[in-house]
């Protein structure tokens, strides 16, 4: 075991992190630090990088170059660190042939859980889950949503120092999303730290103490929640659904448009302080009757990722 | 309810659950060697066909399974749990290969009915069966690696196993002095010599040269498994 001298307060460090891909892909000289109780938010579109650096965060992959520390240890390997993480990641992997229980017995067992302690923390995470009823039930007839489930149990169960989340909403329903929420602010009341990858703007903002986004693998920008969202007030995000294409250029002729993006027939438009939305069809001019729907809302971390790289974060439930 | 809290636990629980491919699994051997051994094939014929039976069935196994959850997603899962890359694929393929040494339990014991006089045989064909056995999925393991499908693990599984086997004198007696001698550094020519051996026939080795070597063989491929663990479990 390599003990630094950095903080111990410090759960995770990683300097200067780069994993590169053939065809210059990857992440690129990400530095992260995570105390306990923290949760930090990965945010960019589908290839920003979000996964392949949670993956590195989780041991599941190894940096081209960089440090990276978790509990003061570098070695990836060690099962002491491991033992202390607790992880989802993007595929909502299982052993099908074995029930939703053997399953999380396994990992139970694996991150060094006795039978006894196994056993009791499993019958309640089945239950907070809500797959209770299906965990003598093959995992191979499980649906999406109840594997997603499965994997927060199996990530939750020996209560690790850090948990690694990525996209954990995906699949969830909305009740299953709020008690998500509710049990990892729970967690982070005794300390566990939160890595979270995520396009789910709600729940960042619910969650997250810092924000990176992160944007053709590097982070972009950074900062804490409140402050970044003070970059956005006053601002309004517009949302015309379209009944066929329309050109984004006469957009521009406004100098309120901070950011305009298209995505499928909806066209996002992040309007500065002061500006009167109606001015956004008045612009469109004789394209004005192909708007459908036009909704104004208060802007999210979303729209500051859209002001910030002109590219619109997927909508995380669809 | 069976429950499995370690890797191998996990791997018999799993060939266990598989009921209809565990009989399939248990009864395709005996197809082919019910035939071979209760006809009157020559024995230099059965001993190949039994050599490549074994071969392929370590080979096949290991590499279509981890060819299939690098796809899916679990070989990442596998590698944030506590346990070393090494420890991790040797538990697996020690246990792959104890299950395919169960399936050959019943084509064994038809070959010492068959010919109860080559006792001496058996200590050979035993321990030559498992290094083969454990060979075969390592093979597998390393070809999985390459692949991006389970069919195409076949691919890489054949294209070395096919000479290697030619080489360890298995299609054809060896002759050139050169052949032999790479010949005694392939686990496959031991596992074909005490088959030829078990089934009566002439053998150019002595039983406890060919048991010695399949012990070998044996804990060379366990030590060379647990050194291969990372490159197995951590490609990308």
């Amino acid at each position: 075991m390599k003990a630094d001298t950095a903080s111990t307060a410090e759960l995770l460090n990683a300097s200067d992190l780069s994993r590169v891909y053939g065809g210059g892909k990857g992440v690129f000289g990400i530095s992260l630090t995570l105390k306990a109780g923290e949760v930090v938010g990965l945010m960019g579109p589908n290839g920003s990088g979000k996964t392949t650096l949670l993956r590195m965060l989780a041991t599941a992959s190894t940096p081209t170059s960089g440090r990276l520390t978790w509990f003061g240890n570098s070695n990836s390997r060690d099962p002491s660190v491991r033992r202390r993480l607790g992880v989802v990641l993007d595929q909502a992997a299982h052993f099908d042939q074995m029930t939703g229980y053997q399953n999380g017995w396994f990992f139970a067992r694996q991150f060094g859980l006795t039978p006894d302690l196994a056993r009791s923390r499993l019958d309640e995470l089945f239950s907070w889950s809500g797959i209770s009823d299906a965990r003598d039930q093959r995992v191979g007839e499980y649906s999406l949503g109840m594997k997603r489930r499965l994997n927060l149990v199996e990530a939750l169960v020996h209560r690790p120092a850090i948990l690694l989340l990525d996209e954990p909403t995906l699949a969830l329903d909305y009740r299953a999303e709020l008690d998500l929420i509710e049990r990892l602010q729970l967690l982070t009341l005794t300390g566990t730290a939160i890595i979270l990858a995520t396009n789910d703007v709600h729940l960042a903002e619910r969650l997250c103490d810092r924000i990176l986004f992160l944007h053709q693998g590097r982070v972009i920008r950074e900062g804490r929640v409140p402050e970044l969202m003070t970059e956005l007030a006053g601002s309004k995000e517009v949302q015309l659904q379209m009944s066929s294409p329309v050109s984004l250029e006469k957009l521009w002729l406004l100098p309120a448009v901070q950011a305009a993006n298209v995505e499928g027939d909806t066209v996002h438009i992040v309007l500065a302080r002061g500006a009167n939305p109606a001015d956004v069809l008045a612009v469109l001019n004789g394209t004005a009757d192909l708007v459908s729907t036009m909704r104004v809302r208060r802007p999210n971390l979303g729209d500051l990722f859209l002001k910030l790289t002109g590219v619109a974060l997927p909508a995380a439930h669809e | 309810m069976m429950l499995a809290g370690t890797v191998w636990q996990r791997e018999l629980l799993e060939f266990y659950q598989r009921r209809r491919a565990m009989v399939i699994k248990l009864l395709f051997p005996l197809f082919i060697a019910i035939p071979l051994l209760f006809t009157h094939a020559p024995v230099i014929y059965v001993a190949m066909a039994l050599t490549m039976l074994i071969t392929i069935i370590g080979a096949l196994g290991a590499g279509a399974v981890l060819t299939r959850e690098r796809l899916v997603g679990l070989t990442v899962r596998y590698r944030t749990l506590p346990v070393t890359p090494g420890r991790l694929l040797l538990e697996r393929l020690t246990v792959n290969a104890a299950i395919d040494f169960l399936q050959l339990i019943p084509v064994l014991l038809l070959v010492a009915v068959r010919y109860p006089n080559s006792i001496a045989w058996w200590p050979a064909l035993l321990l030559t069966s498992m290094a083969a056995l454990l060979v075969g999925n390592l093979l597998g393991a390393v070809a999985s690696v390459l692949s991006d499908s389970p069919g195409e693990v076949m691919l890489y599984i054949f294209i070395p196993l096919l000479p290697v086997l030619y080489l360890s004198g298995v299609f054809a007696p060896l002759t050139e002095p050169a052949l032999l001698v790479v010949s005694r550094f392939l686990p496959f020519s031991y596992l074909h010599e005490a088959l030829l051996g078990a089934l009566g026939g002439q053998s150019n080795l002595l039983p406890w040269e060919t048991a010695l070597a399949g012990l070998g063989f044996l804990v060379g491929a366990a030590g060379l498994i647990g050194r291969l663990g990372r490159r197995v479990l951590e490609s990308e």
